[in-house]
């Protein structure tokens, strides 16, 4: 079998700084160096733990080597300073969602051998589970211990995430904060169209605090038909156009659920908005709305004081469930799939496919995904403009919202335009990051917490599964995308809306993601992609058959799954020579002009040469 | 024999096939191999549909229309709306009966005339000779043997088959007496460490335990004195010991103390076939919801199937390759699993074997040549309804093994998963030879060398060949350890769900690319001519340009 035991997900960050000596059980005092330790610029050694300790890898038994905590990551690895240092787990510290003492005084029961070594296990956002072994002399523990308590928790001790103290530099055009402009988006879409106008309602956030600071709405509906429907709506989140068809003027608009209580309200002016977001489309006769939750879960909210469009009073609507789960639903899927993927028995390996079934998470995805289709299907061949929204229109509105984007206009499948993409229907609308991920939240157990983005990521990867060469960024884009979901490191993720980053000023104190990405914007560019899907229309299959685990992902902590040969730098490589090639035959040309020119004019171009030309 | 005694309706008129989108008018026309339905919507199409493949026919008649729906053994699906009930019962009869005749003479390669042209026959192309020729630049301790010209010590062997140089004919009868069929332990395959894998049928030790001389003999020499080997049994211990009871048996370790022993368990191409019909089933059914799909997949056992035959060949190339020992391998009648074994084995461990003509050898030497039945095997598919006891997709097996290993090593393999898709349906339905009869005996009686074109001849035609090209392919010494992990093991769409398969798109792209690259190259050589050609008449005219040159050798140099 391999022999590559590397258990880390490939970090495109530039190599930091390195090497420097540091002694047993140090409380450095802001060191930046360390031994065979990686940092980033700002990263500081905080317990350096040599020797001695043992991690119980999963998949390859113990290893033993040295363990070092940073204010940013854990580190783990082999090796010494001057011979070859192999890292065996590197993950940071925002990634660790719950920290426990096993063995010795403290018992667990955890440990299937019946062994209960003494030690710490880590359960982590990415679905990792590390423990480690320690001797019980020196208080080795607790030191390491009280500081992962302490720094793997930011939010829940008041300290700054790593995001704010992280210093790499990037180059000045690459820097991912301007890569969203709500403007030059809108403007994208053809922004200004007829029947739609912008309004600055909401920039200061006072008609709606989780949407963001720009809107576009229907241009007959006045700021003050504004404030009316979002009294209207759950948390004043009022339709608004997310997506506009070049063509045929259907749109995607997005909201929440009115707040149609027991006592059944109405809004004369709820009801004459959704009419006029109708009117703007000169194709439809009925508004396609979708409801993403199943039927019975909108029955339910009618008690909690929300509901459904009902027939009868929305009669230019047509209202469809599309029968997703919410979020405490999603949760226990993932952490069946969790269980499932560590294949933990010896028998779990017969039955990995009814155990993968039974965590329904491919389930969930085909639901997602033949809602986003029909969605998609409707608005292209139906020329229909559709109103999505669930509960709060924040988790399973945005999946609906941007899977049907990301089919039916091929600039959201390009690198730049998935980028925007997220920018908008997820971090400007107000998906609330922080408290689905628990960024450097110790409350693990919190049941806001809910892999929803992970969710759309998944689709995401099931339709370029489906349409290989469709789009732009490939798998590596994605699982770069998931890792900093979790690890703090730059700002694009934290807090909970658009207006909260404003206040914390984070396009000042932090990096954007995207300048990461832009920095290294050919790592994440899929070679088999070809412009002439630009006009495609992408309608996946939605059924279990045709989706697949993503291993590449969930199960790439074990080594023996990591894909065998490097298709990936092939396919790089090949990108590279073809680059290389096309420069090189551009330069002969110009050359071979040079010369032309310079020369005799008795010489004649050969007709060959000027067809040749690409 | 004639066959017009078996097709009642030989043509009907105003039928309809049902296409992508929609259908079509055709008239339906019945020959001895074909069902031929020529189109009459303008465009004069004809689909010929070979009674071979057809597994199955199947009756929808309703008030509104008499449809049959064709059910193939490449797991297409043709549906045909016969005017008259009476009708489309003659043609449903007429195919059935046409599509399982048995005689070998009055199969379709023994009528079919290619209209291609080959530079090689594929008949010539593997032969013992050639593959002796080569590896006794290895080895000087093997030697051919003629001893099964006739086909008389094992009818399934072929007619020359390589034994240790050592061992005289009278051993081999011997040991061919004591071996299930006769098939006498002959070499397999020779690694590059010198070490060997062997295969043969089970020894018939019996109740009694009844022990061989010659055959320890022939084994042990392949030892030497000093090295120990491996006797891989494909069976569970149980199962072997249930052989004995019925004549068979295995090694004890008392007789070949030499070798060590285990067991694996591969089960019997009988079981392996009720998988195969319930995976197809489970993937035919397009109608069913898809909940539960995971667990049919599970249930069906195809994929574990899969993944303990290719642990099996792990462990043999393991022991070839990193224990440095020989292996002997064997199961019951050493026709099936252990054929899937050894060759699954060489494609692990030998590079040649993932090019296209290694592979092609390796089918040929290895299934083709080694008697795997192929005629008994392929004889219905997954979704007949008459089956007879001998069907089993042992074939389909490996070449789904090849195929996980193609997804996990993508630039290894010369060929694409498209040769393996062709190489299934070939082997249950074919113009060409190369698969028809169980074993070389039956294809000499039937003059198939001479009667009939070889797949091979096809496939490495110079306009065909180009079809089953890797793009990616890289030329790569060495092993390939592929992962068994479940979650490595993927159900293979391209042939099983064939309604969406990205990867000829795919592959199209990465060939385009590639072609483009090479256009480039080609205007870079071009381009650079010219301008030398310039530089050459400058120089006469002005020497103040020798720089220019300079820089456009640079240019090339660096390409």
């Amino acid at each position: 079998m391999p022999e590559c035991i590397e258990l880390t997900p490939m970090d495109n960050s530039k190599s930091p700084e390195s090497t420097q000596k540091a002694d047993t059980m140090v409380e450095s005092t802001l060191t930046t160096k360390s031994d065979g330790v990686p940092l980033y610029p700002g990263e500081v050694v905080c317990v350096a733990l040599l020797k001695d300790v043992t991690y119980l890898c999963p998949y390859m038994g113990a290893l033993t080597g040295r363990l070092v905590v940073t204010n940013y990551k854990l580190y783990f690895y082999q090796g010494t300073t001057e011979q070859y240092t192999r890292c065996i787990v590197e993950v940071p510290l925002c990634t660790i969602s719950r920290i426990e003492k096993v063995g010795g005084v403290t018992t667990s029961s955890r440990n299937p051998d019946g062994r209960n070594p003494y030690g710490l296990e880590m359960f982590c956002k990415d679905i990792r589970v590390l423990r480690f072994v320690m001797r019980q002399e020196n208080r080795q523990r607790k030191t390491i211990h009280d500081k992962l308590q302490e720094l793997s928790f930011p939010a829940s001790n008041k300290l700054p995430f790593f995001a704010c103290l992280f210093k790499e530099e990037y180059a000045e055009d690459k820097n991912g904060w301007t890569t969203y402009s709500a403007k030059t988006e809108y403007q994208r879409l053809g922004m200004p169209i007829e029947g739609w106008r912008y309004t600055k309602h909401n920039s200061k956030y006072e008609l709606c605090d989780t949407y963001p600071h720009l809107l576009v709405v229907p241009a007959a509906a006045s700021d003050d038909d504004l404030k009316q429907v979002a009294q209207f709506r759950s948390r004043g989140r009022i339709p608004v156009l997310s997506w506009i068809h070049p063509e045929s003027q259907a749109t995607i608009t997005r909201c929440a659920q009115p707040l149609v209580g027991i006592s059944g309200k109405k809004s004369r002016d709820d009801e004459r908005y959704i009419q006029l977001i109708l009117d703007a489309n000169p194709h439809a006769h009925k508004l396609l709305i979708f409801d993403a939750r199943p039927q019975a879960n909108a029955v339910a909210n009618v008690a909690r004081g929300g509901g459904y469009e009902k027939a009868d009073v929305y009669t230019s609507s047509e209202l469809f469930f599309c029968d997703i789960h919410n979020i405490h639903v999603m949760r226990e899927s993932l952490r069946k799939l969790q269980d499932a993927c560590l294949l933990a028995h010896p028998n779990d390996d017969k039955h990995w496919l009814s155990n993968l079934e039974q965590t329904q998470w491919l389930h969930h995805s085909k639901v997602i995904l033949a809602a986003a289709t029909r969605i998609a299907d409707r608005i292209e061949s139906g020329k229909a403009s559709v109103l999505v929204h669930c509960s709060d229109g924040w988790d399973r509105t945005a999946q609906l919202t941007s899977l049907s984007m990301i089919m039916l206009d091929s600039y959201y499948r390009t690198l730049e335009g998935f980028m925007v993409l997220i920018e908008k229907e997820w971090l400007s609308f107000g998906h609330k990051f922080a408290q689905r991920i628990g960024h450097g939240d110790k409350n693990h157990s919190d049941s806001e917490r809910s892999p929803v983005f992970l969710q759309f990521i998944d689709c995401v990867w099931q339709i370029t599964q489906q349409f290989p060469t469709a789009f732009e960024f490939n798998e590596q884009f994605l699982i770069l995308i998931l890792d900093h979901l979790y690890s703090c490191l730059y700002g694009t993720f934290l807090y909970n809306s658009e207006r909260e980053r404003k206040k914390e000023d984070l396009r000042k104190k932090t990096k954007s993601l995207w300048s990461l990405v832009m920095s290294l914007r050919d790592d994440y560019l899929n070679a088999l992609y070809v412009s002439a899907y630009q006009n495609h229309v992408l309608l996946p299959i939605a059924a279990v058959r045709h989706l697949d685990f993503w291993a590449g992902y969930y199960a790439r902590w074990n080594p023996k799954m990591k894909m065998q040969e490097p298709i990936q730098e092939r396919h790089k490589e090949l990108l590279k020579i073809r680059d290389h090639l096309r420069k090189k035959v551009e330069e002969l040309e110009r050359q071979l002009a040079a010369k032309q020119n310079a020369s005799s004019p008795a010489l004649t171009i050969p007709q060959d040469a000027a067809a040749l030309s690409v | 024999m004639e066959f017009s005694e078996f097709i009642q309706t030989p043509k009907v008129e105003d039928a309809f096939l049902e296409v992508e989108n929609g259908t079509v008018p055709v008239t339906a026309c019945l020959t001895g191999h074909h069902l031929i339905l020529y189109s009459h919507n303008g465009e004069n199409k004809e689909y010929w549909i070979l009674h071979k493949n057809v597994d199955s026919v199947e009756k929808r008649y309703s008030v509104e229309k008499n449809l049959l729906v064709l059910k193939c053994k490449d797991f297409t699906q043709h549906q045909i709306t016969i005017p008259t009930a009476d009708d489309a019962t003659n043609i449903a009869n007429s195919i059935e009966t046409l599509s399982s005749l048995n005689n070998p003479a009055l199969q379709y390669p023994f009528f079919h005339r290619p209209k291609f042209t080959f530079d090689e026959d594929g008949y010539d192309l593997f032969c013992t000779e050639h593959r002796f020729a080569s590896l006794s630049k290895m080895s000087d301790q093997w030697r051919i043997s003629n001893i099964n010209l006739h086909f008389s010590v094992c009818n399934s062997y072929p007619s020359q088959v390589i034994v240790p140089k050592d061992i005289s004919n009278e051993m081999i009868v011997k040991s061919a007496k004591f071996r299930y069929g006769g098939r006498f332990p002959i070499l397999s395959y020779l690694h590059t460490n010198g070490r060997v894998v062997m295969r043969c049928g089970q020894p018939l030790t019996g109740q009694n335990q009844k022990r061989c001389k010659e055959d320890e003999k022939l084994i042990n020499i392949v030892l030497g004195s000093t090295h120990r080997g491996y006797i891989l049994d494909t069976r569970t211990t149980q199962a072997a010991l249930q052989a004995r009871s019925k004549g068979g048996g295995f090694e004890t370790e008392f007789n070949y103390p030499q070798w060590r022993k285990f067991h694996n368990s591969l089960q019997k191409y009988s079981i392996q076939q009720e998988s195969f019909v319930r995976i197809v089933e489970a993937c035919q059914d397009r109608n069913a919801s898809s909940d539960r799909w995971q667990s049919k997949l599970e249930s069906s056992n195809w994929l574990s199937h899969v993944k303990d035959v290719l642990s099996a060949a792990c462990l043999v190339a393991q022991c070839v390759d990193r224990e440095g020992a020989s292996v002997l391998v064997h199961g019951s009648e050493g026709t099936d699993s252990t054929l899937l074994v050894t060759s699954l084995t060489q494609v692990i461990l030998d590079p040649y074997c993932r090019t296209i003509r290694g592979f092609l050898c390796l089918i040929d030497m290895e299934w083709v040549q080694a008697g795997h039945p192929f005629a008994d095997r392929c004889f219905h598919g997954a979704q007949s309804n008459q089956r007879t006891r001998s069907e089993g997709p042992t074939f389909t097996l490996f070449l789904d093994c090849v195929h996980q290993l193609l997804q996990q090593f993508p630039l290894s393999f010369e060929f694409s998963a498209l040769l393996l898709i062709h190489l299934h349906r070939h082997a249950y339905a074919s113009g060409f030879g190369t698969f028809l009869c169980n074993n070389e005996m039956e294809r000499r009686k039937f003059k198939v060398r001479t009667k009939t074109v070889s797949l091979w001849s096809y496939l490495l035609s110079v306009n065909v060949l180009p079809m089953f090209l890797n793009p990616l392919y890289q030329t790569r010494p060495g092993v390939i350890w592929p992962s068994v992990a479940p979650q490595s093991l993927k159900l293979w769409d391209g042939l099983f769900l064939k309604d969406i398969d990205p990867s000829p798109e795919v592959q199209r792209i990465v060939s385009e690319s590639i072609s483009y690259m090479e256009d480039l190259q080609n205007q870079i050589s071009e381009l650079t001519k010219e301008i030398s050609l310039l530089e050459r008449e400058e120089e006469t005219t002005s020497p103040l340009l020798q720089n220019g040159q300079n820089q456009a050798i640079d240019c090339q140099n660096s390409a």
